[in-house]
């Protein structure tokens, strides 16, 4: 695979020299708050020679000698068009401005060939705060990942429930990425509500298939946020006033065109609206339950060669009172240094920090107690270059090493006669990775990427390594032996060579083919064996025992657009298959254990599934229809009867709908309409009666042998804006929303259980997380 | 364990209080399973009645008594007296054995073995008798009925056991059972296990608590009237007894948005491999410490 490399690397370089060029390159930006604006294309009318612009905004085309037209374009914002007489290198800054309030159908001039049939990107949705902010939401609450769940091939097992599937991967498989740094939990409200505060967010990309070789570490999918870089024009102030939170953010440049920064926070505040309707005696009188985040980011722009920028996020979700105490949140630091060195070679380097952990305590009257809390950290740092070599080769390399603290628990028991302390060793794992990859134009038609990513782990001391004997499948493996490693020694390493590919043959300038595949390691994993994941539930690293999680996925797709690209549409199919997924024994003790590990068996996984796809992002109708057809199943050695099962979150069809009008300047009103096949779930086929219990008993012992009705819901919403004449400083809207508006009880899941009163009686009982429509209101505003 | 649940419990809680989730009886329509014998056999060393119960398992929403087998040769083997006692058949699949006042069947420190033979099939099963722990007393507190949430109740009386288990590196296994005017409270939330007096959280070797610890202690917050009689069994049981209980708990009850993967609860019967019909359940010998005291 190398040797191939190289040689491709020496073709193309070949290729690059072969004829007198300049390169033209800068950085593009929003002309009203000079946000920098990522995924903008730089393209040579009438061909496919473009490049476009990186996660930073900057871009590089290199160009034969010569008159040039270039259009400068990006969806949402009127295409630049200009002609120049490339003669040197040279540098050039764009501004664009966002396609005008006109509400006419627009129609796109000139050839700009839409990103979406021309890039080679596949298995990738992106979607920018403006759009998200027209989906009807929960509570009024506009929210990145419930926004991303309506997309094709992502689902989530049901309300409430922490993370999202995507094809057939389980919540832990993505790398969920606010500013570079990795976020281990993504909710507030264990899943109704993303750590993500929206006024802060820029641009959200969530990447399925055809990885490129600059991203590792999860193996379903990357969810790369980026924030807002704040204004440099000038101050503004963007809040909103919900039924859940309020928010407030402030950005503004600190020395214009330089320096500019934003602030952004928001807290919940049910707590403050119930606590004066409570009696003095109430027990919750003195319970605290909220939550909040605060997300902040600055950064300088040094001169044309050189912009830093530091970015952080904290969040805690609070529920407690004087006898119980619970929190739990994440923090994350980043900061970055853009450098470009020349006018072809980019560099970005980071350095971030991310902490996520929880805080559990009982404390009765008596003194008598418990306390425990965990957390995983990590320290990563990494560099990541772009090196434009030419018009037809970009190529991307880098390394990065990230260094794991992971506490698995520290627990305290107070009793009478003493505290007794519970204290888990700590954990470390290095993940160091080197990647290189090329974006080549072989013609006019075919683009190919490829690289290869090469991680290696290293599980290391100081700490306690546990050895086990293998037994009968699906039992606790005894413990055989123990070992002490030191300070950094090597307890076991794990190379994994991840090659990535994917290829777009433009057919014509309205249809392309694509394809592409990739090999994913992960090394650290969510011990979880609840239906939706509790923010209890600890990651484990990769160890001796456990190996690391590898996914291999293929997919094909093709694209076509409608009319002028104002319709996109695809029809992609894809197939991944897991090695070493997590799986538990039956009755798993999982919690402060020393000896977690052998309650953990891993298995294989195999996914596959077609997404149907149209979207129509233009003109005064706009929204998507996805229909997803998939299946995924897991085979666990010990685990219904050694045989393929239906994992919990299969699901045979999703079909989403999102689509928003709008009816005038000011009113623009939104409906959301999804269908998902029921979950899977394992019911009993008969009872065993034991001490008079009921027990359940499956005597076919198969999991998820069943499943749950099917969930559906409508949702719709309405935005009134006040003020829309152009130029006015104070923006505000009304934002009223009904989730789930036909009032149906989507079942989350089907228990069974005795009924109360009746020791006899058994019977199936249906859980629904969300029992009735919820309408809200939100009032959002902006100067 | 009891940890766990209970913060999933916390959680669930705090969750309500934000949503409307809700829960509604449903009809659904499940496959019939093959036949398993289903053996009960808890059997202790008090005087009196002892029960081992042989039923065949059931169609889930069955709502009555679990079919019985009434052809059973029940035979309790100590083996480390070499003696046996023949268990006879009553009724509803009750097989009894009474034992006199003067005499014992269970013995601390002994190995017994339980053997079933239907239809020519023979089903076993061992279980050593564990020592046992030491009542010390049942203490009782009154409560106003007013709880803060909504209007009150009638006053109640909560009971609280003191208790104690052996101290030392070998960790003891409980099951507590509690009676309310000589009537078993028991369901699947009453299922009040315990591991050296505590809650679970603490099965670590060579930790002891010595006396026995909150929650175990509360009884399960069953509610006593003036009068009334709390009775309070203490049960020795094996660490494999103990993890059937938590198992059978989990799943009984496993609702909610935390609910665990639901799974077949082990068993310790061995069924012949060739046996027309396997058998699961359980069986073990404990060793009971009892008092009964007057609510007032």
């Amino acid at each position: 695979m190398t040797f191939k490399l190289t040689v491709l690397f020496l073709f193309s370089c070949l290729l690059g020299f072969s004829q007198e060029k300049a390169t033209l390159s800068g950085y593009i930006k929003d002309v009203e708050n000079g946000e920098s604006l990522i995924g903008a294309t730089v393209v040579k009318q009438g061909t496919n020679l473009g490049a476009q612009a990186n996660e930073y905004g900057f871009y590089s085309i290199t160009l034969p000698k010569g008159q040039h037209t270039i259009d400068v374009s990006l969806i949402g914002y009127q295409t630049f068009t200009f002609a120049i007489d490339l003669q040197k290198s040279i540098t050039k800054n764009f501004e664009l401005g966002e396609a005008g309030q006109d509400l006419e159908e627009v129609v796109i001039t000139g050839e700009a060939a839409d990103k979406n049939i021309s890039s080679v990107e596949m298995s990738v949705a992106k979607l920018d705060i403006k759009q998200i902010n027209k989906i009807p939401a929960l509570l009024g609450e506009v929210d990145v990942i419930r926004a991303i769940q309506l997309l094709p091939g992502v689902t989530t097992i049901g309300e409430g429930a922490s993370g999202f599937n995507v094809r057939g991967g389980n919540i832990d498989q993505n790398l969920i990425l606010m500013d570079e740094a990795p976020v281990y939990n993504s909710s507030h409200l264990f899943g109704f509500f993303s750590v993500f505060n929206p006024d802060a967010v820029k641009d959200v990309k969530l990447i399925k298939g055809g990885i490129p070789s600059q991203y590792g570490g999860r193996v379903s999918s990357i969810l790369d946020v980026r924030m807002k870089e704040g204004n440099s024009k000038r101050m503004a102030v963007t809040g909103g006033i919900g039924t859940i939170f309020s928010r407030l953010s402030i950005e503004g440049p600190l020395v214009k065109d330089k320096v500019s920064f934003i602030i952004a926070g928001r807290r919940s505040y049910i707590d403050a609206l119930v606590k004066p309707f409570l009696k003095a005696s109430s027990p919750i009188k003195k319970a605290d339950f909220y939550f909040y985040d605060l997300t902040a980011k600055i950064n300088w722009r040094i001169n044309d060669k050189n912009t830093v920028f530091a970015s952080g996020y904290m969040g805690r979700d609070i529920f407690g009172s004087t006898v119980f105490k619970f929190d739990w949140g994440n923090a994350t630091a980043t900061t970055r240094w853009n450098h470009i060195f020349n006018k072809r070679l980019f560099m970005n380097l980071t350095a971030f920090y991310s902490n996520y952990n929880y805080y559990l305590a009982f404390t009765a009257n008596n003194g008598q107690g418990f306390k425990w809390n965990s957390n995983i950290i990590n320290y990563s740092g990494k560099a990541d270059f772009i090196f434009y070599l030419n018009t037809r080769n970009t190529i991307r390399y880098g390394a990065q090493a990230l260094f794991y603290d992971f506490l698995p628990y520290n627990a305290t028991g107070t009793f009478d006669n003493a505290t007794v302390k519970f204290l888990a060793d700590k954990r470390y794992g290095v993940e160091s990775s080197v990647y290189v990859g090329n974006e080549q134009k072989l013609t006019q038609k075919l683009t190919v990427e490829y690289g290869l990513r090469l991680s290696v782990y290293s599980y290391v001391g100081k700490g306690k390594a546990y050895y086990f004997r293998d037994t009968i499948p699906n039992t606790t493996l005894p413990l055989e032996s123990t070992k002490q490693f030191s300070k950094g020694e090597l307890i076991q390493q794990y190379v994994t060579p991840e090659p990535r590919f994917s290829m777009n043959y433009m057919i014509n300038k309205k249809s392309s083919f694509k394809a592409s595949y990739n090999r994913m390691a992960q090394y650290i994993q969510l011990i979880s064996n609840t239906a939706a994941s509790t923010p209890l539930d600890v990651y484990t690293i990769a160890s001796n025992n456990l190996k690391p999680l590898i996914a291999d996925q293929g997919s094909v797709g093709y694209f076509r657009n409608f009319r002028d690209n104002s319709i996109e549409t695809s029809v992609e199919v894809y197939y991944k298959y897991l090695q070493n997924q997590l799986d538990y024994i039956d009755n798993a003790d999982l919690f402060i254990n020393p000896t977690v590990e052998n309650q953990l068996v891993q298995g294989l996984g195999r996914a596959y599934g077609s997404e149907f796809y149209i979207r129509k992002s233009q003109g005064r109708w706009q929204g998507w229809v996805s229909y997803t057809l998939s299946q995924t199943k897991r085979l666990v050695r010990g685990i219904s009867n050694d045989d393929w099962f239906f994992s919990r979150y299969d699901r045979t069809h999703v079909l989403n709908t999102s689509i928003n009008y709008d009816i005038t300047k000011r009113l623009n009103v939104s409906v959301n309409f999804v269908y998902l096949t029921g979950v899977p779930g394992t019911f009993p086929n008969s009872k065993l009666q034991v001490q008079t219990l009921n027990i359940p008993y499956n005597t076919d012992n198969i999991r998820n042998n069943y499943r749950i009705t099917p969930y559906h819901r409508m949702d719709i919403g309405a935005t009134y804006n006040f003020n829309v004449a152009p130029g006015a400083r104070y923006k505000s809207s009304l934002v009223f929303s009904v989730y789930n508006v036909y009032n149906r009880r989507n079942a989350f899941s089907i228990y069974f259980r005795t009924a109360p009163g009746d020791p006899l009686q058994t019977q199936a009982v249906r859980f629904s997380v969300v029992g009735s429509f919820v309408p809200a209101l939100t009032y959002n505003f902006n100067f | 364990m009891k940890i766990k649940s209970a913060s999933a419990f916390f959680l669930l809680i705090s969750a309500l209080a934000f949503f409307t989730s809700c829960e509604d009886v449903v009809q659904i329509k499940l496959d019939e399973g093959s036949k398993l014998y289903v053996i009960d056999a808890f059997v202790n060393d008090m005087a009196g009645k002892q029960i081992i119960r042989i039923t065949t398992n059931d169609s889930y929403f069955s709502n009555s008594l679990a079919p019985a087998v009434p052809n059973a040769d029940v035979i309790l083997k100590d083996l480390t007296r070499n003696k046996q006692f023949k268990f006879d058949y009553i009724s509803n699949g009750n097989y009894v054995m009474n034992v006199s006042p003067s005499d014992s069947l269970g013995l601390v420190d002994h190995q017994y073995e339980l053997r079933v033979t239907i239809d020519g099939d023979v089903y076993t099963s061992l279980s050593i008798l564990k020592r046992k722990a030491s009542i010390d007393s049942i203490s009782s507190q009154y409560f106003d009925g007013n709880s803060g949430f909504g209007p009150p109740g009638p006053p109640y009386y909560l009971c609280y056991l003191n208790a104690k288990d052996k101290t030392d590196a070998n960790p003891d296994y409980y099951w507590i059972k509690t009676f309310r005017n000589d009537s078993l409270i028991f369901s699947s939330s009453d299922i009040n296990v315990a591991i050296d007096g505590s809650n679970g959280a603490f099965n670590i070797e060579g930790v002891d608590s010595t006396l026995f610890t909150p929650p175990m202690t509360f009884l399960g917050f069953n509610q006593f009237s003036k009068g009334s009689t709390c009775t309070v069994e203490i049960h020795s049981i094996s660490h494999d007894t103990y993890f059937f209980f938590i198992q059978a708990a989990a799943q009984i009850n496993n609702g909610g948005l935390f609910a665990t993967t639901p799974e077949n609860v082990k068993t310790n019967i061995i069924s012949p491999s060739n046996a027309k019909t396997r058998a699961v359940g359980w069986f073990n010998m404990a060793g009971v410490a009892r008092k009964t005291t007057t609510v007032d």
